[in-house]
């Protein structure tokens, strides 16, 4: 017997057409899901390889992004160990970014020492070809955590090299003593003085020193003052109205008159001489004129005489005392 | 006392057993709600206008409720875990995190317990009450199948809900988590589209799949079957529907441990 409450009647209106909506809702949802998420692992996408061989692949995982300037072009589909021990990492760059990826290309792997490690590609140049379908290429490594090591290591010496610095003995803390020291006599009566000196005694002689020169300089400039005036009054004597410049000016117009005298005077004598040399004959009658002419020239030549002892009396720089006639 | 020490192994080991045959009979009960689910001969007319009112009854009712709470928890968390990330410096992470965490995880779970807590619950105390008022006896002998005609809608009905309650709170969580990390901008597809390939690779996806499918299960599997094993006594009614719920979040936790126990070790 079947019981009437075993089979509810539809108290609900359209009941089975709200399931069959929720129902083809929820495969909607899952089918949509799916299909995103095969969109967004890129299975319809149409790929090309490329191959990345590193000497250690730890950190790279399956899916994994190749960045290029920060955006994903490609990612890790395989990670194997080739024959000759290295990681051979296998990528998959869809073709509509793989225009980014050049010949020139540089890959590099950088290890952070927090958050994941990365692939990267670099193309410098992006006029050169692109790069071919199934392409090896080597993957530079850049690694946060090997330099630590090295790093540490450079520490160590470093903090040795200090260690040794600021020891008791060391020499750093004998020249910071010696400072201390020289800065403890700076602080004395005569300053840094005495600090560099190395005592009040020695800093006294030098002050005392200084003093002295102070006053030899003093003496020093009433000389020069004095030295002044004196050649102030030199100047006056030898350049000044009536001084020896002067003099000599006048003596030297006066010289002038006397040659141009003794310069006719010898043209006399000269005249004579040819008269003398053309009558030949009559020698004794002129030697009367002669002797006349003589005392003249000789006249002359004592006033000569005289004139350039007077010069040399008034002149008292000349050295060259001698006179050269014409 | 000296006996009392003799028969404690046999105790134990009969408790033992009996322990095995439960999980066993839970086991083969699902089984067959399984093959029946997916046996066409399952949906003749009576059976679909059962069907309908179950899934009608646990998914559609619930739906709109459970999926504005789930957002409003959703986006409170997601929220959380941004301005955390952000403060840590460590935006780049926040989507992955939301995305793993609410609808990888939390969405599935508060799906399956909300179901379990409102159907699971009253289909047990049913099952249990039908079971002892002999009614699975007479639809028998009327030469209808009770496991047919009443258990495996029932199944059905908690596995489409707790199927339809975790996609659309899901997709809901998705969308206020694109929205969380990058404002209404359409600039940050790409960027989302990334993080979610890298997220649900084929172990995570086919996990997350049987995950859902396994809590659609258990939520109707393991009360009815404890409801099933109650003995005919309208007292001992609450004790059946206790171990069944008890014997249900066993599970759900079970299943969630080992999900995340995959996943991550």
């Amino acid at each position: 017997m079947v019981q009437p409450e075993l089979q509810p009647p539809p108290l609900i209106p359209h009941v089975e057409f709200k399931a069959v909506l929720l129902l083809a809702l929820t495969l909607a949802l899952i089918g949509g899901f799916l299909a995103y998420v095969m969109y967004a692992r890129g299975v319809f996408e149409s790929t090309q390889r490329l191959v990345l061989v590193a000497d250690d692949s730890e950190g790279v995982k399956v899916g994994m992004d190749l960045t290029f300037s920060g955006f994903a072009v490609g990612r890790v589909q395989r990670i194997e160990l080739a024959e000759d021990g290295k990681a051979r990492i296998l990528i998959d760059v869809p073709r509509k970014d793989a225009r980014w990826l050049r010949t020139s290309s540089v890959f590099t792997m950088e290890r952070g020492l927090v958050g994941d490690t990365h692939i990267r590609a670099f193309s410098g140049a992006l006029d050169d070809p692109p790069l071919p379908d199934g392409e090896t290429r080597q993957l530079l490594s850049g690694d946060a955590s090997a330099e630590i090591p090295r790093l540490i290591a450079s520490a160590r010496a470093l903090l040795e090299n200090l260690d040794r610095m600021s020891a008791a003995d060391s020499k750093l803390s004998a020249s910071l003593a010696n400072v201390q020291a020289v800065t403890e006599r700076m602080k004395g009566r005569y300053g840094a003085l005495a600090g560099v000196l190395g005592g009040d005694a020695n800093a006294a002689k030098v002050v005392n020193a200084l003093d002295r020169s102070n006053a030899l300089l003093a003496s020093l400039g009433e000389l020069s003052a004095k030295m002044d005036r004196i050649v102030g009054k030199a100047d006056a004597r030898v350049f000044g109205q009536a001084g020896v410049m002067d003099e000599t000016q006048k003596a030297i117009a006066q010289l002038n008159a006397v040659l141009g005298d003794a310069r006719e005077s010898l043209k006399k004598a000269d005249a004579v001489l040819a008269e003398a040399q053309a009558i030949g004959s009559n020698t004794r009658a002129a030697t009367a004129d002669l002797a006349a002419l003589r005392a003249e020239v000789e006249a002359s030549l004592r006033k000569i005489t005289r004139l350039v002892d007077q010069i040399n009396r008034k002149w008292p720089f000349a050295r060259d005392t001698e006179l050269k006639l014409p | 006392m000296h006996r009392e020490i003799v028969r404690a192994p046999g105790e134990l080991a009969g408790a033992f057993l009996t322990w095995c045959a439960s999980w066993w009979r839970v086991l083969h009960f699902g089984a067959l709600a399984l093959v029946m689910a997916f046996s066409p001969a399952t949906y003749d007319r009576d059976n679909r206008v059962v069907t309908a009112n179950q899934i009608y009854f646990t998914a559609w009712q619930v739906l709109p409720w459970f999926t504005l709470l789930s957002a409003l928890l959703g986006m409170v968390l997601i929220r959380i875990v941004v301005v955390t990330a952000a403060s840590y410096g460590l935006s780049q992470y926040a989507l992955e995190m939301v995305v793993r965490v609410l609808v990888l995880e939390l969405v599935p779970l508060t799906a399956a317990l909300f179901v379990a807590l409102r159907s699971g619950s009253a289909i047990n105390t049913e099952v249990t009450l039908m079971h002892i008022h002999g009614h699975f006896d007479d639809m028998r002998r009327a030469g209808v199948d009770p496991l047919r005609r009443e258990l495996v809608p029932r199944v059905i009905g908690s596995a489409v809900s707790v199927l339809a309650l975790a996609s659309v709170s899901g997709a809901v969580a998705l969308l206020f988590a694109y929205i969380g990390v990058y404002g209404f901008s359409p600039w940050g597809f790409d960027g989302f589209t990334r993080t979610f390939g890298h997220i649900f690779d084929l172990q995570v996806t086919m996990g997350l799949a049987l995950k859902l499918l396994l809590f659609g299960l258990a939520v109707a599997v393991i009360p009815i079957s404890a409801s099933l094993e109650a003995p005919r006594e309208v007292r001992l009614a609450p004790v059946a529907v206790l171990r069944g719920m008890v014997r249900l979040f066993l599970v759900l936790v079970l299943i969630e441990g080992a999900s995340l126990m995959i996943k991550y070790i």
